[in-house]
């Protein structure tokens, strides 16, 4: 194998079509073969930009100005025809939706062979390994969209694979995908790394899988490389995160805590669960933590009520199997649950957007099915995990009134409603702007203050952190709070488990159509059998507690660095299990 | 994952499982001898033919009911425009004079403009083989189409020398087209959502929403149009026909029977048509 780099950008600057801001600024990066990349940085940083670089698409298909260079194995990006770079740099996409372009499973795979022109024989040869590697070989004459979202990136995944190309881009893989899912893909990629030998380039925010996997993390920010490290190195960094709206994975965050409140040595702290768990021996034994469970907020009849639903889907599909579920007024409920669990059926049953196959969903009592859909919209609210769809109006202010027109109010209290919608999202200044000019987090704010402006009393939010960097997310699960307080119940779907807690106060598990634990969170969050029944993994922040004691009950790293005593005076112990002085 | 796809039928049979070149052959066969067939009992005899054929094949129900809904009007126009209008024609083809056709409806005299018109038998009889062998042309497409793998489709339309670009924009149009349904319905749902109650609206209020739902609609289907666009050049998708496929297309010995009688049957109904009148409207 050559020594020679694989990829190097040179001075790359680019500007979009008519756009006055550059993408990307001055990069200068060079990938070794090999290496797993994670490009990493907040929502707007050029990431996607940066990608779509190396296999020519940017500048070549987007137009725009672009500088400097970027050659893979040699070749110029921008001289090189696009359909001959794909040879060499395979690229998997965020929405399988649109990246699947075939009709069969094996048709998929070979789509990008076929484009190449390589014998029928070879194709089969390679389309019969990818798809043994990634475990889909089963499925081969199965239309792509049978499989779930996690066999689709797993599918893409192959397809690129195929290529046997010297570099793969991943842009955003995982976003979509519940977390073992998540896991099972980042396990193929560090697999086929060590197996073949090819490049990555991830970009993404599951921090705890990149640092899990990647070799090296780059971070940008504004077009701009402004580090490059080791991920022990760069997620060690607490200001270079909070400039790069960052968060660690959640086992740093706890050395850190620790380090902070003098129980270890501060420094290089674990990135990865495996390693921090063993860096557990050189600490002080944790104490069990247990704090008692705040009361729920249960007044009288449930709002929301499902009794014994099933549904069943034209196609034979059992979504719902017997659920029965109470919501009250003044809940922060969680649902969640691996992908195809039956978490949307049941979102569309609360908004009466599907009828029970049996069983029956009240709403104070009295069957929900007999109020329409937009009567039902002015009690609960929905707010969808792509705020696109809700977008209608030529102004910020029109788009959040456009939900008042229904309601035929006085114009002053229409004028009222509105007002206050802004303030509470921070949109004033956005007044008369027209929502695609904003960002993909404040259109999704413009979507929320549209429905809050409804005064809804129950709101629903969809994957609501779903493509949001660190401050994007905790900016919106801020507002359900504020919202929470003011007395609205809410629930929230997400796969983002570590984001929760500290919002949610309860957790409904939803596996094979069925609500398989209701509980508090912090009892939900370690029932670690139910969650591995339905194919979803512990936080690393209780993964790590569980390990420091089986009878802890730590939600977050602050709780877990609590329950460590500081050691005696004077000595400090690496996060490696070695002592050391203050 | 509950995503749209271009309707097709699972259900294996010998139709199904023929090459896409020999159903073209049947689709033309029966297109030529279809259009031939005038007579109302000819053309109603092959439109059931057709209409079995798609139920045995596996189109859903639903797909055919909706055809159905969506033809009828158009049936009705036919009766009605045929039935009122065209007395020429029809008298020429059945060899009487245009008074000499029998009345079926007459409308009173004193009605302005149209008092007087009257409505014959062979007119209506006429339109109802109008009406048939439209309805079996357009049955044709789903029975032949439907029953297709899509990447068959493509290869056998590659083997039959269609530039490559054209089938595979035809081919990635029968994907895409579903997408955007699917977003319409999305967008739809989200007014509901919205509080707007779009079965409670009259016309001109309807007109208003679905007026806005194109702004989200367009935008969306340039932007996911733009997105394969992007996938398909990363998957060095050129539209060169210098290309390769996975599976081969060579025909079997059904789909050569099913040409060659194909073939026969054109050249026999076409034969029969011109020669004997067989199937010609007022021929008996």
């Amino acid at each position: 194998m050559s020594d020679a780099p694989l990829v190097t950008l040179e001075k790359v600057s680019y500007f979009y079509p008519r756009a006055v801001e550059p993408a990307l600024r001055d990069v200068d990066l060079v990938i070794p073969r090999g290496q797993i990349l994670a490009l990493v940085g907040p929502t707007g940083a050029g990431k996607t930009t940066l990608c779509l670089t190396l296999n020519g698409v940017v500048p070549q298909f987007h137009g725009g100005r672009f500088f400097g260079a970027v050659r893979v194995g040699g070749d110029d990006t921008v001289e090189q025809p696009i359909h001959r770079l794909a040879a060499r740099v395979g690229m998997v996409f965020q929405d399988p939706d649109t990246q699947l372009v075939s009709a069969s499973v094996e048709n998929e795979v070979a789509f990008a062979l076929e484009n190449l022109g390589l014998p029928a024989a070879e194709i089969r040869a390679r389309v019969k390994s990818a798809l043994a590697a990634v475990r889909l070989a089963e499925f081969a004459h199965k239309h792509p969209h049978d499989l779930s979202g996690g066999q689709q990136q797993r599918l893409a995944f192959a397809a690129a694979l195929a290529l046997r190309p010297d570099l793969i881009v991943l842009d955003e893989p995982v976003s979509q995908l519940d977390p073992r899912s998540a896991s099972e893909l980042f396990a193929l990629v560090a697999e086929t790394n060590r197996s073949h030998g090819v490049a990555f380039v991830i970009t993404g925010h599951a921090a705890a899988e990149l640092a899990e996997t990647a070799h090296r993390v780059v971070v940008l920010l504004g077009g701009r490389i402004v580090a490059d490290g080791r991920p022990d190195e760069i997620y060690a960094d607490a200001g270079l995160l909070a400039r790069a709206n960052l968060r660690p994975p959640e086992v740093t965050s706890v050395f850190a805590h620790l380090a902070k409140r003098g129980v270890c040595a501060a420094g290089v702290a674990p990135v990865r669960l495996g390693d921090a768990i063993r860096a557990l021996a050189g600490l002080p034994r944790a104490r069990p933590y247990a704090p008692p469970e705040p009361d729920f907020a249960v007044n009288g009849l449930p709002i929301l009520a499902l009794r014994n639903v099933e549904h069943v889907y034209p196609d034979g599909t059992a979504a719902l199997r017997g659920v029965g579920l109470d919501l009250f007024r003044g809940d922060y409920a969680l649902i969640i649950g691996q992908n195809g669990a039956g978490k949307s059926t049941l979102l569309k049953h609360l908004l009466n957007l599907l009828r029970p196959t049996a069983g029956e969903v009240l709403i104070d009592g009295a069957p929900l099915a007999r109020q329409s859909v937009a009567e039902l919209a002015r009690r609960i609210g929905y707010v969808p995990q792509n705020p696109d769809r809700q977008i209608f109006n030529p102004t910020v202010e029109a788009e959040v009134g456009f939900s008042l027109v229904p309601l035929r109010l006085p114009p002053k209290e229409s004028a009222r409603r509105i007002d206050a919608a802004l303030r509470a999202l921070k949109l004033e200044a956005h007044r008369r702007v027209h929502p695609f000019a904003l960002s993909k987090g404040d259109r999704a704010r413009v979507v929320i203050a549209a429905v809050l402006v409804m005064e809804p009393e129950v709101l629903v939010f969809d994957e609501p952190t779903t493509g949001q960097d660190e401050a994007g997310s905790r900016a919106i699960l801020d507002l359900t709070r504020e919202l929470h307080a003011a007395g609205r119940t809410i629930v929230v779907v997400t796969h983002h488990l570590h984001l929760m807690p500290g919002y949610a106060r309860r957790a409904i598990v939803m596996g094979g159509g069925r609500v398989l634990l209701d509980a508090p969170l912090r009892e939900a969050y370690h029932a670690l059998e139910v969650l591995e029944s339905t194919h979803l993994a512990p936080t690393q922040a209780v993964a790590l507690a569980r390990a420091a004691h089986a009878d802890s009950r730590a939600l977050t790293p602050e709780e877990l660095a609590d329950s460590f005593d500081r050691p005696p005076e004077g000595l400090l112990v690496m996060p490696g299990g070695k002592e050391g002085a203050a | 994952m509950n995503v749209p796809r271009f309707q097709t039928v699972a259900r294996s049979t010998v139709f199904s499982r023929l090459d896409f070149r020999a159903k073209l052959a049947i689709f033309l066969t029966l297109t030529v001898v279809g259009a031939g067939w005038s007579d109302p009992r000819h053309a109603s005899a092959l439109l059931a033919g057709v209409g079995v054929a798609c139920v045995g094949v596996g189109i859903p129900w639903p797909y055919l009911r909706l055809m159905l809904r969506v033809m009828a009007p158009f049936g009705l126009l036919m009766l009605f425009t045929h039935g009122f209008f065209n007395k020429e024609h029809v008298a020429r083809l059945v060899g009487v004079e245009a008074n000499g056709l029998t009345p079926l409806v007459t409308l009173p005299e004193a009605w302005w403009l149209i008092g007087g018109a009257q409505m014959t038998v062979e007119g209506v009889w006429y339109g109802t083989g109008v009406f048939c062998r439209s309805l079996m042309l357009l049955l044709l497409v789903p029975l032949c189409v439907f029953t297709t793998h899509p990447d068959r489709l493509v290869l056998g339309l590659v083997r039959l020398r269609v530039p490559y670009k054209i089938v595979f924009v035809f081919s990635s149009s029968l994907r895409f087209f579903p997408l955007i349904f699917d977003e319409i319905r999305a967008v739809m749902e989200t007014q509901r959502l919205r509080g707007y109650a779009l079965e409670e609206m009259g016309a001109l209020q309807r007109v208003r929403v679905y007026a806005r739902i194109a702004v989200p609609v367009i935008l969306g289907a340039m932007f996911k149009a733009q997105q394969i666009e992007v996938v398909l050049q990363s998957k060095a998708f050129s539209g060169s026909p210098a290309r390769t496929y996975l599976h081969d297309a060579r025909l079997r010995p059904s789909d050569w029977w099913a040409i060659a009688a194909s073939a026969v049957v054109c050249g026999a109904g076409v034969w029969a048509a011109v020669r004997l009148g067989f199937g010609r409207f007022g021929a008996d």
